[in-house]
């Protein structure tokens, strides 16, 4: 299942997130929106926003399912892990 | 920061690692923008929106917040929980149902007041008259004056801009179709709630 997870460096959320994923051997594409700029970081605030309806941070997104914040529990049922 | 959060029920996190970690990125963001804006969302460039995430956010969130037991990025958590790191995996905000929301300290709260509370997107005028409270919609029905920052006659607000007269335990005034809504209130442990 595709993973993704839209993180701010800033974020102690994310990072656990992180942790998380890379501790379960989960492979995932991870955007830093606070790492772009420009037109990039327009554009993947507007994805996060029209996802998740908001610009809450970490957002993970499990195949079709969007998850806002660090719900650990979601991502263990959807990834078996 | 933990002495204006406590005022609207909230202290630091029992897990202080995770305190002090949440404290540095704050402290980075300020180094950066100039405010301590919150580390969990993203500025919108736009002055009055970003106001609302500016750190202690939980006035513009005491709704949702006061459900999840937290503010969003785990800094705070609310004054009666047992143990804050227990709450690092909640982040859903329970959908519906009434938010019992902390508003103030009692002790700084006396009899005769009347003031303007935030929670969340509404402004709810609170007044205490003798030991009993009452929560009713900030805005004056005739030209939209703040009723929180008005005057407090018996049970009456008396609206600042034009005197019109609102009676705190039910919300009615003498104009037709002005009355304003009115929250149930309580108090417990030393501070003030508003259900909305």
């Amino acid at each position: 299942m595709q993973v993704r997870l839209y993180g701010l460096t800033t974020c102690p959320y994310c990072r656990m997130a992180k942790r998380f994923l890379d501790d379960g051997s989960v492979e995932y594409e991870l955007t830093e929106v606070d790492s772009l700029e420009g037109q990039e970081k327009d554009d993947a605030v507007a994805e996060v926003r029209r996802i998740s309806g908001g610009a809450s941070f970490p957002v993970i997104v499990v195949g079709d399912e969007v998850i806002v914040g660090f719900n650990k529990k979601r991502i263990k049922e959807l990834l078996d892990l | 920061m933990e002495p204006f959060a406590l005022r609207l029920g909230y202290r630091f996190n029992d897990d202080d690692e995770f305190v002090a970690e949440v404290l540095a990125s704050e402290i980075e963001i300020l180094d950066e923008t100039g405010d301590v804006y919150c580390p969990c969302r993203v500025r919108t460039g736009d002055p009055k929106e970003d106001v609302k995430i500016v750190c202690p956010c939980i006035p513009f969130y005491a709704d949702e917040f006061a459900k999840l037991q937290k503010c969003w990025c785990g800094l705070f958590v609310r004054t009666d929980v047992v143990d804050g790191s227990a709450l690092h995996g909640v982040i859903e905000v329970p959908a519906g149902g009434p938010a019992e929301v902390p508003v103030s300290l009692l002790a700084e709260f006396p009899p005769g007041t009347l003031r303007t509370v935030r929670i969340g997107k509404r402004e709810i005028a609170l007044a205490r008259v003798g030991d009993d409270f009452f929560a009713l919609g900030n805005v004056c029905r005739h030209a939209f004056g703040p009723l929180g920052q008005g005057f407090l006659d018996g049970h009456h607000a008396i609206c600042p801009w034009h005197g019109w007269r609102f009676d705190v335990r039910d919300g009615t005034t003498d104009h037709p179709g002005a009355d304003v809504a009115t929250y149930p209130t309580s108090v417990r442990d030393g501070y003030v709630f508003v259900t909305v």
